[in-house]
């Protein structure tokens, strides 16, 4: 086929041909042309302003000296200089003093709150009732302290946490590595039952009480009340962290309980651990009322 | 010219041929240079290659797809950096062969998770997630407590990735199998041996609660809880990392 001319377009047809059907050879619209030649010299301008390209052992930086990195902590640095303001009061007085000020909760507990979810709420929960295994921060007992200053400590450095001055707390595994007898463990449970105020075998539990002041009061003290702060909790109250029914009591004599929180000192700063012990705090009085 | 574009798009082979060419100039451009250019991966110190309980747990992450919903790559973002910390280093993921950086995220970013939390927690949330974290979407992998981890391509898993470049010694992969008892044992009897293969950061405990067996369950969270702990970003000089 040649190329013919179309005298009502006034172009030229491609020169060729599909059953009858001919095409006219129409070039590009010329804004499209140049765009595209706009974007060409955009990206030189770009290569000469921003990282581009490549070199054998480094590369074009470009004049503007951007960074993603550097950007990044400008912002961190002027995020944590405003903050610094903000939070100037946690770092001023005792914890125990700003507990009990009103206009520090109703400053801080906020921002505290999304510090709790993002760190703390995964184990005790959004709304601190702890769950299994985990315990409760809204009622009114404590292994270690409810102690807001101490608070913050189990926050710096906490249980069983590999930290150098961790809080440190283990039940042994008094069953399976054969410390108490598997009678006596039996009777023991009995005794424990007895003493949360749960239904037990009567005839086993004053053996158990024996068994009891022999091995378990010294961590949770005489008739399991519990309050040494040293990690034992009470076995009289109703706060239990892994349940009180028989087989979990058997659990914990068995195989023994070595509850773990990190330590979040590296991790948060002393100034929103000091804001996340007075949050604790806080709603523990809320959970108190 | 226009001319000389006609004769070349006729030619489907010598057009195929031009295609080839130019689309590896590119490729040539953007891949080549990152062999070479020697701030691709900082001097960072602490990095070590994963010990083989740990590379074990990272084949079950990577076997269970943990990959599609989690990232492990905290972006240069003052947003991610405030919720994750420091961003990551490329170093972080020298030895990680594949790398786990992502784009999508339906879980959160795991770069740093390690020492986050509680062993007892992450075995507690991969058993049930919604136990522990309300509305979660994550599925539940209770089985991974129940399987005994399979211990016999452990040498030749170490051997592959010391062929592409991870520093195993002969010792690391022959001792592998034993190494991993050694590292979940309850009562760490054979500390020192592993702390002098694989350093002070290794964590040498029982994971999952069941002392007597290793499973699944203990290589996972113990690739878990290594994930960021390596590198001590407090020590990190800005100047080696603005780039």
């Amino acid at each position: 086929m040649e190329v013919e001319y179309d005298p009502v377009t006034g172009r030229h047809t491609t020169g060729h041909e599909w059953n009858g059907i001919k095409e006219l050879d129409t070039p590009i619209p010329a804004i499209v042309k140049w765009c595209y030649g706009l974007t060409i010299l955009f990206s030189i301008i770009w290569w000469i302003l921003y990282p581009s390209w490549p070199y054998v052992s480094d590369f074009m930086r470009g004049i503007a000296g951007y960074s993603s990195r550097h950007v990044v902590t400008t912002q961190l640095q002027d995020a944590t200089a405003q903050r610094a303001v903000f939070d100037s009061d946690l770092l001023k007085g005792s914890l125990v003093t700003l507990a009990a000020d009103p206009d520090a909760r109703k400053k801080y507990e906020a921002s505290a709150k999304i510090l709790y979810r993002d760190n703390c709420a995964a184990c005790h929960g959004r709304d601190l009732r702890g769950q299994n295994g985990f315990p409760n921060l809204t009622d009114p007992h404590w292994l270690w302290s409810g102690d807001v200053e101490d608070i913050a400590t189990t926050l710096r450095v906490g249980i069983n946490s590999g930290h150098d001055d961790e809080r440190s707390a283990e039940m042994p595994a008094f069953g399976r590595d054969d410390v108490i007898e598997k009678a006596d463990i039996d009777a023991v449970i009995a005794y424990v039952l007895f003493i949360s105020g749960q239904n037990h075998d009567a005839t086993l539990r004053t053996k158990g009480e024996a068994v009891f002041a022999e091995n378990c009061a010294s961590c949770h003290g005489e008739k399991g009340v519990g309050g040494l702060g040293a990690g034992a909790p009470s076995l009289v109250d109703q706060a239990w962290i892994y349940g009180k029914s028989r087989a979990m009591i058997h659990q914990a004599i068995w195989q023994g309980r070595k509850g773990v929180m990190p330590g979040w000192t590296g991790r948060l700063t002393e100034t929103e651990i000091r804001k996340l012990a007075l949050y604790v705090t806080w709603q523990n009085d809320a959970g108190n009322k | 010219m226009l001319e000389k574009h006609q004769k070349l798009e006729r030619n489907s082979l010598a057009f195929t041929v031009m295609i080839l060419i130019v689309a590896s100039i590119g490729g040539l451009v953007e891949i080549a240079p990152l062999f070479t250019i020697e701030n691709t991966v900082e001097k960072v110190e602490g990095m070590r290659p994963y010990t083989p309980l740990e590379q074990v747990g990272r084949d079950i992450y990577i076997r269970e797809g943990c990959y599609a919903c989690h990232s492990q790559m905290i972006r240069t973002l003052r947003s991610d950096v405030e919720r994750y910390g420091h961003f990551s280093l490329a170093a972080e993921s020298m030895y990680d062969h594949p790398f786990q950086w992502g784009s999508k995220r339906t879980g959160p970013d795991l770069a740093r998770i390690g020492g986050k939390y509680s062993d007892a927690w992450h075995v507690a949330h991969l058993k049930a997630p919604r136990e522990v974290v309300e509305g979660s979407v994550m599925p539940g992998y209770a089985f991974l407590a129940e399987t005994t981890v399979d211990t016999q391509k452990l040498p030749y898993v170490l051997r592959a990735l010391s062929r592409v470049g991870v520093p195993y010694t002969e010792t690391q992969i022959k001792d592998a199998a034993r190494d991993l008892a050694r590292q979940a044992d309850a009562e760490a009897e054979d500390e020192d041996v592993l702390t002098e293969r694989y350093g002070d950061k290794v964590n040498i405990r029982d994971f999952d609660g069941d002392p007597k067996r290793v499973t699944e369950m203990d290589a996972l969270v113990a690739y878990l809880q290594v994930l960021g702990t390596l590198v001590d970003t407090k020590t990190l000089k800005s100047g080696d990392l603005v780039r």
